[in-house]
């Protein structure tokens, strides 16, 4: 017997409510007056307005999606409970869901929808390179261009595989039906959603002319679109910074009967090292967008070197969060792959310990490399010498990952599927990815790479051929288990190898025409470069196309062919694979208890939880 | 089937004969083209910078492939085997502590070898900051760098504080470039000098370089700083002592009516702070 | 008190989760979201050590930009004081003492109160503006933002009042949930948690860490922008 509400709170009044919030303050932003603020009139460029419209946009947003009601209903006193009262059917996915496999499918829809937008802007990008003079796009465009492509990226892809995969899947392999905070849980997604329509609003306000770095006082200057940067950078650090808390507890609080620490697949310690450097590393960047904030509202000299502040502080606080950033977008990679390999080899993982420590080794010194960044920058160049090392050192846990992943393959029955082609793809790509690292972190060669394409098209090949490929490694391995279908193979392999060879054929070119001088975020370059740059360019067109190939299959597999995938289509031994496709709403009926092996490869049949699949009795309804 | 045994031999094997044929490609081949080219010492020995870290990766390099090639030959499931499991191994110490061992002792050596060419070489024509720990013998020639939105003006101290747009520099001189900016963060980059340096507002940023030919090399802004950006290139020149004794004094009388207006020089300089522009 | 060690917990039914699990839940993340708390603010202490050292043009502080000690020695003692409060009425409600555990968690709020307004105060009688160098910044962003935490606390503080006052006669009874409400899904019977306010405890444990942890970042504040 549900009360019914007089209005459904969902996506349709999360909208209004955010649209009728954001002119509101926006109104309310223009009453703040005062005399050092005239110039917002003067120029019409009044940043406290939007800032408080993004903000009050944003409680209207969350408000129309019901999150309001149940802080509402603690205040008056009503006990705490877990999850929000839901529907059934569809209408789930369009609304606050506490149930962390619709947040999960949530999350790959919703991140999948602003990487594709990302993806169309790095299009544009590369179609303006097509020659060396103007071509399309003037400075100011290009420039948003590029910083919105970045800016995007950066901030959708942290959570590219613990957003859908991690809340989707930890919950399952540790053996709980819940995250430790569903609520929290939701609200990191509908955040996201937020900010990356924030900003895109940047394109209505004059575009921002910083990248992704914000770099002050290029960011203070800069007109009102850099609020949208702001306000979007500050959110995605605040979803990000919740979303690591709440995999942290739900790791440390909720393993099921028997699962120690040293019995967690791989994957989750994975997410738990990202959910580190999450918690830690995304205050650090809400603070300081805090203070750019101030610099650009009430004046505040933070970064301004003529009154009492400095821009080295954006500079050392920007990357004190951005060393850690790149990790965030490193390590999940690294746990996939690791995932993967064993299932696909037919094997144990190898070196399990190895790769903890490895993974948690990256953790601990990404935190200790910042300055690399800044080799020429003038900051602290005497310290240049440690921040080298510490920058180098990270190559050993990096490299434990790596021989963990070839020990793998050894003596095993390899099946070139398509999760596992990602995965190697991922070893390779990763390599180039690190190799290229080597000569960024040697102080007289970044002299010249630093700031040029090459490390444009190092970060690209740990990003992109790292985590964008060990993504979608996980989505041909564990969609089927979402939805209940097959995703098509042909497709799939048609999908990989063109994506693959136009990645490569992409940035392997970038890192040379880095190398002959062309610096990154440019609109022009030397026209003897123009050869190698309409490569690049046609190269990424098809590297575009190949995401079509993906979106075709997914639309032909899911909505049309519609092939059962059965519970184990992959003779996976992980416990996810033991539950029904797609997994019922209540997970397990009975908490498993877990042997001592995540990996039983290799006739060892005690091992593994107990039994061979929790019970899950079919008498509960499935929606 | 082949023995394990047999499949490690052969993975060696493979590793120590493509390293072999690798190797000398690198030395001899990529690393002469390696940049940024030799146009003064700190570039050349960034070039051989650059070689000796292209050696160090190589065997590694060449392993992991030459491993990656011959699993996925070797380890591949045959027809028939479909069902059926590899070997359970968890891991095998000797050749943990093997990877362990060489990993770090390439490491140690890059971050040993990196930081005494640093030093060697006065920080490597990299911004060193306003007080670089190393500097060069003799005295170099300070040629100030500013930039600002959205070009470079370069200063001469020694010759009147005379700034000029275009960047003339006399051959066979030791060169301390003093890099500051009047608005955001600029990056002097010299492609063929070897030198870059980012342009901070209230910051002098020195960078070391000695010029070796007569020769034309290209400088491009490195760092992002706005509208222009993209458009902020600029070509500098290397030229005989007698043209730049004879290009200065012509700039020198050129702008010695403006001269008056310009700041005094030194080290940084105070532009309007509420100066607001894309 | 509860374990922080992992028992078997019997999860033997979907419904009706233990509340050791969600105490554990809260108990941890209370930590976690502690450790968070500290980085936000080692930006600005960052911030305040790397502007002063530079001093940049004699800018960071200028002769006659000095803060209001008084209102800030008020806010110190007062979110000290609080925190002291709220521990010891977390120690009557473990024994307890329900009524002694809500009337000094009434304290603890009325006293970050103060100390919200007395921060409020310091900002309109500050002597100097935010365009006056490095540290009036530093003052500004650091104090701004903590107060912004310090108001979300004190939500967290009054929910805890709130249902403690609610249920104030029922021994840690059992509350009112309506079947399927809470749980979430409609076909359930029983609320998700057995015995939702035997929780308070968990959650005012998990409170006090937070709110300690906060109070010692507000003083390490105190120290830093008007001592040191
Ligand atoms: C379709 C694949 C992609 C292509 C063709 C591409 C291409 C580009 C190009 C051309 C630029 C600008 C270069 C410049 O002018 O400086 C760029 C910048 C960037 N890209 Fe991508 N990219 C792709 C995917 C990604 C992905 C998946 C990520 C991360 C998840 C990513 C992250 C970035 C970042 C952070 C920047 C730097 C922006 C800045 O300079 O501030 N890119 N990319
Ligand atoms: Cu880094
Ligand atoms: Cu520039």
């Amino acid at each position: 017997m549900r009360r019914r509400r007089l209005v459904e709170f969902n996506l349709l009044t999360g909208v209004v409510l955010g649209i009728v919030g954001f002119y509101v303050g926006w109104w309310l932003g223009h009453l703040v007056k005062a005399p050092s603020l005239d110039y917002f009139d003067d120029t019409g460029q009044n940043d406290i307005a939007l800032f408080v419209a993004y903000f009050t946009g944003v409680v209207g947003f969350l408000v129309g999606l019901g999150f309001a009601n149940y802080p509402v209903q603690r205040m008056l006193g009503k006990p705490p409970s877990l999850r929000e009262k839901e529907t059934e059917g569809i209408g789930r996915y369009f609304g606050l869901c506490t149930d962390h496999k619709v947040v999960g499918i949530q999350y790959l829809i919703g991140i999948g929808a602003f990487i594709f937008i990302g993806g169309l802007n790095a299009m544009l990008i590369r179609f303006e390179l097509l020659r060396p003079t103007h071509l399309a796009w003037n400075g100011n465009n290009y420039l948003t261009l590029v910083g919105l492509h970045g800016t995007m990226m950066m901030g959708m892809m942290t959570s590219g595989i613990l957003g859908p995969f991690a809340n989707y899947f930890v919950p399952l392999m540790i053996g709980a039906r819940r995250m430790a905070f569903p609520r929290i849980e939701a609200l990191t997604f509908w955040l996201l959603m937020a900010a990356g329509t924030i900003l895109m609003t940047a394109l209505a306000f004059g575009g921002f002319p910083t990248g992704w770095t914000g770099y002050a006082p290029l960011s203070v200057q800069a007109n009102m679109g850099m609020d949208a940067y702001i306000a979007f950078f500050a959110l995605v650090g605040l979803s990000m910074t919740l979303l690591g808390l709440n995999m942290l507890a739900t790791v440390i609080t909720m393993r099921a009967p028997g699962l120690a620490w040293g019995r967690l697949p791989i994957f989750v310690w994975g997410t738990v090292s990202t959910s580190v450097l999450m918690l830690l590393a995304a205050p650090v960047l809400i603070s300081t967008l805090f203070m750019l904030a101030l610099d650009r509202t009430a004046q505040t000299g933070f970064f301004n070197d003529q009154a009492g502040g400095s821009p080295y502080l954006y500079e050392n606080l920007f990357w004190i969060f951005g060393h850690p950033e790149v990790y965030i977008l490193a390590l999940p990679g690294m746990g996939i792959v690791l995932e993967l390999l064993p299932v696909f080899s037919r094997k144990p993982l190898w070196g399990y310990r190895l790769a903890v420590t490895g993974l948690l080794g990256i953790t601990l010194l990404s935190f200790l490399v910042w300055q690399h960044h800044l080799f020429v920058s003038g900051i602290n160049a005497d310290l240049r010498p440690f921040y080298m090392l510490s920058t180098e050192l990270i190559s050993l846990p990096t490299g434990f990952i790596f021989v963990c992943a070839l020990g793998t393959l050894w003596a095993g029955r390899i099946r070139l599927t398509v999760p596992m082609l990602f995965a190697l793809a991922w070893v390779f790509n990763f390599l180039i990815g690190g190799l290229s690292g080597v000569f960024l972190s040697d102080v007289p060669s970044d002299v010249t790479t630093h700031g040029s394409f090459f490390s444009m098209a190092h970060f690209h090949y740990t990003i992109m051929g790292g985590l964008v490929f060990a993504f979608f490694g996980a989505v041909y391995y564990w969609l089927p288990k979402m939805t209940g279908f097959e995703l098509d193979e042909r497709l799939g392999k048609l999908h990989f190898w063109v994506m693959f060879l136009a990645f490569n054929s992409t940035f392997g070119p970038l890192l040379v025409i880095g190398f002959l001088g062309m610096p990154r975020r440019v609109v022009t370059y030397a026209g003897y470069l123009q050869g190698a740059n309409e490569w690049v360019s046609v190269s990424a067109f098809v590297l575009g196309a190949s995401m079509l190939v993906f979106v075709a299959n997914l639309v032909w597999s899911q909505v049309f062919a519609r092939v059962p995938a059965g519970a184990n289509p992959w003779g996976s031994k992980s416990i996810e694979f033991q539950l029904p496709s797609p997994v019922p709403v209540h997970d397990f009926d009975r908490i498993p208890t877990f042997g001592p092996d995540p990996y039983p490869y290799g006739g060892i049949e005690e091992a593994g939880f107990d039994g061979t699949r929790p019970a899950v009795s079919p008498a509960r309804p499935t929606p | 089937m082949w023995s394990r045994r047999g499949h490690g031999w052969r993975i060696a094997a493979l590793t120590t004969i493509g390293t072999a044929i690798v190797l000398p490609l690198v030395v001899f081949v990529l690393g002469p083209n390696m940049p940024p080219g030799k146009g003064t010492p700190v570039a050349t020995s960034q070039v051989t910078d650059n070689t000796v870290l292209l050696v160090v990766m190589t065997p590694f390099t060449v392993f992991i492939l030459v491993y990656l090639g011959y699993a996925l030959t070797a380890f591949r499931a045959k027809p028939g085997e479909e069902g059926l499991d590899g070997a359970p191994l968890r891991g095998h110490f000797r050749s943990q502590v093997a990877w362990l061992a060489s990993t770090t002792a390439a490491v140690l050596f890059l971050a040993i070898f990196g930081t005494t060419e640093l030093l060697a070489d006065n920080g490597a024509g990299g911004g060193a900051g306003p007080n670089p720990v190393t500097k060069p013998g003799g005295a170099p020639l300070p040629v100030q760098v500013i930039g600002q939105q959205w070009e470079f003006t370069y200063r001469y101290p020694t010759y009147g504080g005379v700034e000029t747009a275009t960047l003339v520099l006399p051959v066979g001189r030791k060169i301390a470039f003093h890099v500051t900016s009047l608005d955001a963060i600029h990056s002097f980059w010299a492609y063929e000098l070897g030198v870059k340096a980012d342009a901070n507002p209230g910051v002098d940023n020195i960078a070391y370089v000695e010029t070796k030919k007569i020769s034309t090399f290209h400088v491009r802004c490195a760092e992002l700083c706005g509208l222009w950006h993209g458009y902020m290139s600029d070509t500098g020149h290397v030229v005989s002592d007698a043209d730049f004794a004879s290009w200065i004094a012509a700039r020198k009388r050129q702008f010695a009516p403006v001269m008056k207006y310009l700041p005094k020089y030194s080290s940084s300089y105070n532009p309007d702070p509420t100066f607001r522009a894309g | 008190m509860t374990e922080f060690a992992h028992p078997a917990t019997d999860y033997g039914v979907v419904e009706e989760e233990p509340p050791a699990l969600l105490e554990r839940n809260l108990l941890i993340g209370s930590r976690l979201w502690a450790s968070s708390l500290v980085f936000f603010f080692f930006a600005f202490l960052f911030a305040y050590f790397y502007l002063r050292s530079l001093n940049q043009h004699g800018l960071f502080q200028p002769k006659g930009v000095s803060p209001p000690q008084a209102w800030g020695a008020v806010v110190a003692v007062c979110l000290a004081a609080s925190a002291v409060l709220l521990s010891w009425g977390a120690v009557d409600q473990r024994s307890e003492r329900r009524g002694l555990w809500r009337l000094k968690g009434v304290g603890a709020l009325a006293l970050a109160l103060v100390a919200v307004v007395a921060q409020v105060v310091a900002w309109s009688t500050l002597g100097f503006g935010p365009t006056d160098g490095g540290y009036a910044s530093v003052y500004l962003g650091w104090t701004g933002l903590y107060t912004i935490f310090v108001v979300g606390s004190l939500y967290w503080l009054e929910t805890c009042l709130a249902l403690s006052f609610r249920y104030r006669d029922e021994p840690f009874g059992r509350a009112e949930v309506e079947p399927g409400d809470a749980s979430g899904d409609d076909y359930r019977e029983a609320p998700d948690i057995r015995n939702a306010v035997h929780l308070n405890t968990a959650e005012l444990a998990a409170l006090t860490f937070t709110w300690t942890t906060m109070a010692v970042i507000g003083v390490v504040t105190w120290v830093v922008l008007y001592l040191a």
